[in-house]
């Protein structure tokens, strides 16, 4: 798989942790839609996510477009006067190292709460036996 | 296993030693991953809980897998499962009398990585089914309050279709497999059937809970596809033509429990135990209909959310109930906090406990709590079943010593995909009405009891006792 290639070699050394931007892209249930509907269906004009995610207009889908966009899960391509929509595969692994990333230091960062229970080792010790 | 690698460190104010031994510990809150173990042993079942997202949406991640190598006071390697699989390997590098650097390094296997893509709201294009292939699909929950006794899933049915392909495929053409997880919650689970679906697969084991089974036949209902649940299930569908669900049923279950753990214990009073959804109510109802035969008595019975953690109220129902025997229908995580605190609680001394879904992986979650506990159910990964001990051989040459146990939800998986391979060889685009035909038909042929030729239609069940952590089987139901 060549996008682990481009991963590794450009997360190796470390990022810095935003992943707000990909929650974003997340959270929404139309979000989730439009991204199976490119997922499945390749490139798409916004008329046509409109027609397959349902339940939404065309000017919805325009703005859920530009969030998705912004947090570079989709790219824009233009021809003429239209404008097509697809996955942005190397963003979205990119998002899904930043969000592992982030797990990463933060299970290794250690907290006020944890600090205050490693300050009295004794006790610590006997609870281990 | 073609993995990347990320790591992260940081440098803290503590012996090393200190640090090895908060691993695992709830002193430790979030810090190393929220890692909580019973004891730190190579083998033993470990669940990290990691908290993401905004403050305003917090939820929490649940990694499950188990300590693969334990070196004190220098390093722990967890080999992962759920909800992606690979590997965290933490190191602590003494730098001082009190100072030392934490280092952590997963590994991430390709699986791994779409998984992740799929949660932080990507999208991985499945390419069109090629005409050499044919597709099927298996729907598994890889997080949430199911993912924990689903975690061998994915890898055997990887493992069914690598050998249906290395004899030679569904006449000549490869088997494919798409495993997606519906995040134990139905919303999912339909969104993500109806992606298998547009990407060709020709049948959907749906290994999930009743539940999401149900969603996954609503909106996969007006295709032409074979659905089946091969984990057990309270059965019943609105379907005949294109679904068939297999598996362990309880009302079975229950009466080859039931009629033993009376005659061992002399309880007459029973409390049952579930969660607020059709496995439950299918499994209480069938218990209603059995414990009066046996000259027993329900006392009382209670259901829970799926994905509950504090069981303080039903334990004290039950205590105040003065049932003798206690049923639990409950799944996952939520079995898993229910035994811990049945057992913290003292209930171990006053009653005796059966549970339906009593697998070896709940069962090492749970630890020396569920010691005595009683199931019934059709596989054991150290079982009785002609073959079990060289498939366990098979998978642990493929996926490693380390990799989750075999359990009954997931060998059913397994052997299911390798009866439907050889029920539609012949003819693999045939529609979903004449596949499950053909896939009982093929049942019917063989009746037998060994891995591969097992009827999971009406599966043969076990019983078995949780002893010094692990489940023997004692008996043939029966």
């Amino acid at each position: 798989m060549n996008v682990l290639t481009l991963i590794d070699g450009c997360y190796r050394g470390g990022v810095t942790v935003n992943e707000n931007l990909a929650f974003d892209a997340l959270s929404d249930r139309v979000r989730r839609r439009i991204l199976a509907a490119l997922g499945d269906g390749g490139e798409l004009t916004a008329g046509q996510l409109a027609e397959r995610v349902g339940v939404v207009s065309r000017s919805t889908v325009s703005s859920h477009l530009r969030i998705l966009r912004t947090s570079g899960a989709v790219i824009e391509r233009r021809e003429g006067r239209h404008r097509y929509y697809s996955v942005d595969t190397e963003g979205s692994v990119r998002d899904a190292f930043r969000f592992l990333q982030g797990l990463l230091q933060d299970g290794v960062r250690l907290d006020s709460g944890a600090a205050a229970q490693a300050d009295s080792p004794d006790e610590f010790h006997h609870d281990t036996g | 296993m073609t993995s990347t690698t990320l790591t992260a460190e940081s440098v803290v104010e503590l012996a090393a030693h200190e640090v090895y031994r908060m691993f695992g510990r709830p002193e430790s809150g979030s810090w190393l991953f929220g890692a909580r173990c019973e004891s730190l042993s190579v083998g033993a079942a470990v669940r990290l809980t990691l908290p993401v997202g905004p403050d305003t949406q917090r939820y929490e991640v649940e990694l499950l897998g188990r300590l693969s190598a334990v070196r004190p006071d220098a390093m722990v390697v967890i080999e992962h499962a759920q909800p992606w699989r690979g590997r965290l390997k933490l190191t602590f590098e003494k730098l001082g009398r009190s100072r030392t650097r934490l280092r952590v390094r997963a590994d991430v296997s390709n699986s791994g990585l779409e998984w992740l893509v799929r949660h932080t709201g990507g999208v991985l294009s499945v390419p069109p089914v090629r005409p050499d292939a044919v597709r099927i699909g298996v729907v598994t929950s890889k997080s949430g309050p199911a993912a924990i006794y689903s975690m061998a899933t994915e890898y055997l049915a990887e493992l069914a279709v690598d050998e249906v392909n290395r004899d030679g495929g569904l006449d000549g053409r490869r088997l494919e497999l798409l495993v997606v997880d519906d995040a134990t919650d139905p919303e999912v689970a339909a969104a993500e059937a109806r992606r298998l679906v547009r990407a060709g697969c020709r049948a959907i084991f749906a290994c999930t809970t009743s539940s999401s089974f149900a969603a996954i036949e609503d909106v996969t209902r007006a295709d032409d596809v074979l659905l089946v649940q091969p984990v057990m299930n309270e059965r019943g569908t609105h379907d005949t033509a294109s679904v068939l669900r297999l598996g362990e049923q309880p009302s079975a279950q229950i009466e080859a429990v039931a009629r033993r753990l009376v005659q061992s214990t002399g309880g007459r009073g029973w409390y049952l135990v579930g969660e607020g959804y059709s496995w439950s109510y299918g499994a209480h109802e069938a218990a209603r209909s059995v414990v009066p035969a046996m000259r027993g008595r329900v006392v009382g019975e209670t259901f829970t959310p799926l994905g509950t953690s504090d069981f303080g109220p039903v334990i004290e129902k039950i205590q105040r109930s003065g049932a003798e025997i206690v049923m639990s229908s409950l799944v996952g995580s939520d079995e898993v906090e229910f035994q811990r605190q049945c057992a913290a609680a003292g209930l171990r001394s006053s009653v005796s406990r059966m549970s339906l879904v009593m697998d070896e992986s709940t069962c090492a979650h749970i630890g020396s709590a569920a010691e005595g506990i009683w199931t019934a159910l059709a596989y054991f990964q150290d079982g009785p079943a002609t073959g079990a001990g060289e498939l366990l051989t098979r998978y642990q040459d493929a996926y490693g010593r380390w990799a989750p146990p075999i359990s009954t939800l997931s060998e059913t998986v397994y052997e299911a995909i390798h009866q439907y391979a050889q029920a539609v060889r012949r003819d693999p685009d045939a529609g979903a009405r004449s596949q499950r035909r053909a896939l009982l038909q093929h049942r019917g042929g063989r009746g037998g009891t060994g891995v591969g030729a097992r009827d999971l239609l009406v599966p043969p069940l076990y019983l078995a006792e949780v002893r010094a952590g692990a489940l023997h089987v004692f008996d043939e139901a029966g």
